[in-house]
């Protein structure tokens, strides 16, 4: 055991050691003194008196080292030795240590940083407390099981559903669109209703002041309110004296309490709020009678199966479907999904794929330190064996190899570590919309200190490989081998199995890349059928909540009139070309999915269309082409009924080979539902087909377009409308304008977030995920390119510098200088062309597989040629460099080298 | 004169503690002391002398501080911590247990066995 007294004597050693050495040589030197004193005492000389004592005690300058023997520094000592001389041995070969080096970095760095990004957004994205316990209750229609919707519950009913025995904590909240008064302009913002369980619900908290309480729900709600940081940001510049200020929704006063940390993003699936307020405030109205529903997240009690829950709870919705129907499918049944699902559903595929790729990566450059390493232990071999040769003892070889290993893989790791956290970021950069809004990236340290100890032992491993062959072969027969250097069949083979296998993996990730690449250039060239360029959507809320402006827009006449009346406002506006009603039409996912019939046709199958709301203009505005007959007219539009244009696809599915022109359909469920909606009087009867208009992307953009109908918006209208506006310049920056074109047809008629059709098309998450990758994976693979080309040319210029007698002595004898650089760049070329070999075969099996995963057909095999072309090119390239150097040697000077 | 004795392992130190316990010491000033309790029967060899007492010094038994000599010199003189004090205590006692151990075994009769 070592002592503290031990700790203090080496600390002083170590710091003072120059006042320790000298107290050690004045001791000794006194006693060598006081000792030839008593001596000569006894009568003897004084000259053989110093003599006898010096003989005795030893030198005084040696005395130091048996000072740090004694109290056992020697072990560090020679360590540090070590050290010393390994930074000068690395010194000596700059490049291959630092390409040794960097190739550690690169592995450790981008295998760590994308596991952390998993972690953070398949295993642990919410800031939730127990976020695992957190569901999403679920119904699951069983006409359509694969989409599951949501449901929203009455006060009464949530109270019910509070007592459940599987439930812990019951979350109650509802987005409302609020507008944000007292500016120059109203605003739209998101505000979201929440139970005043929410701070203890969330378990996070507040960055200022204070989340939700309960006590927020006293006397019908107090007037508070709590921001998104967001919202701050944006609002208040982040200034930290925002609370106490208020904030003016609706016309309403509210306090502000609170600001949320930049983690919380509530709620990720039906959209983030902006503020959030205590659902007492949410009050029921008489008339028009509404008991606001709201929306529940159910916090599980630990312990508790889903299956259980999914028992218990199911049979509570079941008896709130008899009370309210009107919120229920009519077939269903309860599923609670962990709130983390839609994120696993979409992004798990991408991250496993990237990791896959990462840990390529990571084996790659572990090939590559390791190819160095052994390809610089071969260039030694005689310096050990003269070591070996004048005392040093294995272990002391041993200690020095390893400590020469330790340095460059230590190296590596603390490089790879500091560059994870840059590149644990770039894919949330590249694509943020894949990943949810709430996921923060840590570093991972389980991982971190997996692939830190996996390349050190990579390191540790292939360092030590000449010192243990050393061991084991004649160390006569290495010394004398001398410059006639024959390195070991058993490391060149291991060599060369090495580069092989390098090459394979690279070829993987390149052939990856091309397919990633591939996918992405189809989507990017795929065929929209419509113009995004210079297009905005704009979408105004009609004012249903206040009886005064309802009274205008209540009515089919009044409120298409207004609808037109905003419109025109809109066109007036300079730099507006054209302007367009499109209700839930803006691609590519538009359209309301209605069943059909079509007229003297039996429905073989259930058949459904994707219904389309617009203004004659919408064809013109987003550059829909005309196939066949005629859109409808102004007198036409206002009517709305008796008439309908289909989209292409439509047209060739039910009516191939026929006119679709004077057929007849109709959509039975277009009816005004609600107090809310309004419908023309024939709105659900027979239509004739007027029309063909190209196809556009509906159903997204890599997926084909699906039959669509498009009829007059006057014909069904909810309280709400969106315009397709298509300017001459940047869209959004005639927003403000049209802002103020709106409120001059109603001054209080806010617009809501426009967005530009280009843009959503590019934060679209198919194209971003397809981006993502491309991006990614070219990224990796041109860092395993360059890696193994490294690993090459050292390799081969290694072999070069050890054998430049033997070509000396080739050339001497007559050989010509092509053969010369065909055997000095044998040793690579073959080994890559193997690699490469394999790796297409490997290709061509693992290739299915990732193309299934990657969502892309076959795309892949198309670039698996041309890619390993490309590679083949590259390695002949690494190996002929530092060959040609072999051809260069003068003869003469070669042999005289020895 | 009797024979000179040759030490075990480790008796060194326990020589060297004990020498000190009678008062602070330096390095020659340990070696005198010990040669004359012995009656010059034990030939120290200098050489690992100062590594036992080196050992000592960092194992915190024995603590050295600077002083002025009989003759006015810059000497390094010795002394006992308390845990040396401990030391010093545990070791005598285990010394002499085996001392006593091995003296009896060696002491037995024929006519005993």
């Amino acid at each position: 055991m070592i002592s503290l007294a031990q700790l203090r004597a080496w600390w002083a050693a170590i710091t003072h050691s120059a006042r320790v050495h000298g107290d050690v040589e004045t001791e000794l030197q006194f006693h060598i003194d006081a000792y030839t004193q008593d001596l000569m005492q006894r009568g003897i000389p004084e000259e053989e008196a110093r003599r006898t004592a010096r003989l005795e005690m030893g030198q005084v300058n040696t005395q130091n080292e048996k000072y740090r023997e004694s109290i056992g520094l020697r072990f560090l000592d020679e360590t540090s030795g070590d050290v010393r001389f390994g930074l000068r041995s690395i010194a000596r070969q700059p490049v291959s240590s630092v390409v040794a080096v960097l190739s550690l970095a690169l592995g450790i760095g981008t295998t760590t940083a994308m596991f952390s990004l998993i972690y953070a957004v398949l295993i642990h994205p919410f800031p939730y407390a127990d976020s695992d316990r957190i569901m999403n209750p679920a119904l699951v229609n069983e006409e359509r099981p694969q989409q599951p919707t949501w449901f929203a519950m009455t006060k009464p009913q949530f109270e019910t559903l509070r007592q459940a025995k599987s439930i812990e904590s019951l979350l109650g909240f509802r987005d409302v669109n609020m507008e944000l008064t007292g500016n120059d302009l109203p605003e739209d913002v998101n505000a979201i209703y929440l139970t005043e369980n929410a701070g203890s619900f969330f378990g996070v908290h507040a960055l200022l002041g204070r989340e939700i309480e309960l006590s927020d729900a006293q006397s019908g709600g107090q007037p508070i309110v709590v921001l998104n940081y967001k919202f701050w940001q944006r609002h208040y510049y982040g200034v930290s004296d925002v609370l106490g200020r208020t904030l003016m929704l609706d016309h309403v006063k509210y306090t502000i309490v609170g600001v949320m940390p930049r983690s919380f993003a509530f709620n990720d699936t039906l959209g983030v709020g902006d503020v959030y307020l205590p659902r007492s405030l949410l009050h029921d109205s008489l008339n028009p009678p509404v008991a606001w529903p709201y929306t529940p997240w159910i916090k599980l009690k630990a312990g508790v199966s889903l299956d259980a829950a999914n028992a218990e709870l199911g049979a509570f919705v079941r008896q709130f479907a008899n009370e309210t129907a009107e919120h229920f499918p009519k077939k269903f049944y309860l599923q609670l999904q962990p709130i983390l699902l839609p994120f696993a559903q979409n992004t798990r595929h991408t991250l496993m794929l990237l990791l896959g790729g990462v840990l390529l990566l990571l084996v790659i450059g572990c090939a590559n330190c390791s190819i160095l390493l052994l390809a610089r232990g071969q260039s030694r071999q005689q310096e050990l064996a003269i070591r070996r040769a004048i005392g040093a003892g294995r272990w002391r070889i041993i200690r020095q190899l390893l400590v020469e290993a330790l340095l460059i893989s230590f190296s590596g790791a603390l490089l790879g570590v500091a560059g994870s956290y840059w590149l644990a970021r770039l894919p949330l950069q590249l694509s943020p919309s894949s990943f949810p809004a709430e996921s923060v990236i840590r570093i991972n340290l389980p991982l971190l200190a997996f692939s830190v100890g996996l390349a050190v032992a990579c390191g540790i491993v292939f360092g030590l490989v000449p010192s243990l062959r050393l061991s084991r072969s004649d160390l006569a027969h290495t010394m004398q081998s001398s410059k006639h250097r024959i390195t070991g069949p058993g490391g060149k083979r291991r060599l060369n199995v090495l580069i092989a296998a390098q090459i394979v993996l690279t070829l993987l990730l390149m052939a990856t890349a091309g397919t990633a690449i591939g996918s992405f250039l189809r989507l990017t060239t795929i065929p929209l059928g419509y113009d995004p360029k210079n297009v905005m959507q704009v979408g105004i809320v009609l004012h249903f909540n206040d009886p005064k402006e309802w009274e205008h827009i209540k009515l089919r006449v009044d409120r298409a009139a207004f609808i037109d009346r905003v419109r025109q406002k809109i066109v007036s506006v300079p730099g507006v070309i054209s302007a367009a009603v499109g209700t839930d039409a803006t691609p590519p996912y538009s359209g309301v999915e209605r069943p059909f019939d079509i007229a003297d046709k039996v429905n073989s199958e259930e058949q459904a269309a994707r219904v389309h709301l617009v203004s004659p203009e919408f064809f013109a505005t987003l550059r829909i082409p005309l196939l066949r007959g005629r859109l409808w007219d102004q007198a036409e539009n206002v009517r709305g009924d008796f008439l309908a244009v289909v989209n292409d696809s439509f047209a060739r599915r039910y009516w191939l080979g026929q006119d679709p022109v004077g057929q007849e359909i109709r959509l039975p469920s277009l009816k005004g539902l609600n107090l809310l909606e309004t419908a023309s009087s024939e709105s659900a009867g027979w239509r004739h087909v007027i029309g063909v208009v190209g196809d556009a992307r509906d159903d997204g953009l890599d997926r084909p377009v699906v039959p669509a109908i498009y009829l007059p918006y006057t014909t069904y209208m909810a309280p709400y409308a969106q315009f397709e506006v298509r300017t001459q310049a940047e869209p959004l920056s005639l927003v403000h304008s049209i802002r103020a074109a709106v409120q001059e047809v109603s001054s209080d008629q806010q617009i809501g977030r426009p967005f530009d059709l280009q843009e959503s098309i590019e934060s679209d998450s198919q194209w971003s995920r397809q981006r993502l990758f491309s991006a990614l994976f070219s990224f990796f693979s041109a860092l395993a390119l360059l890696l193994a080309l490294v690993g090459l040319f050292s390799v081969v210029s290694f072999s070069v510098a050890q054998r430049t007698a033997e070509f000396g002595i080739r050339m001497a004898l007559g050989a010509p200088r092509t053969h010369i650089l065909w055997i000095a760049a044998r040793v690579g070329i073959v080994s890559a062309l193997t690699g490469t070999a394999v790796g297409m075969l490997v290709d061509l099996f693992l290739g299915r597989v990732l193309a299934r995963w990657m969502d892309s057909g076959l795309a892949g095999f198309a670039s698996l040629p041309h890619v390993a072309l490309l590679l083949v090119i590259c390695t002949f390239a690494a190996c002929l460099l530092p060959a040609r150097r072999a051809a260069a040697i003068h003869p003469a000077n070669a042999l005289r080298s020895e | 004169m009797k024979k000179p004795v040759d030490l075990p392992q480790g008796a060194l130190e326990i020589l060297i503690l004990k020498a000190i316990s009678l008062g602070p010491l330096h390095g020659y000033g340990i070696l005198l002391r010990i040669q004359q309790i012995s009656e010059g029967r034990l030939e120290l060899l200098q050489g690992s002398f100062y590594s036992a007492i080196y050992r000592l010094e960092s194992h915190g038994w024995i603590k050295g501080e600077w002083g002025e000599s009989d003759n006015n010199r810059r000497a390094k003189f010795y002394q006992l911590t308390p845990a040396g004090k401990r030391q010093l205590k545990a070791e005598t006692e285990r010394w002499a247990d085996m001392a006593g151990v091995v003296a009896n075994i060696l002491n037995v009769n024929p006519e005993q066995a």
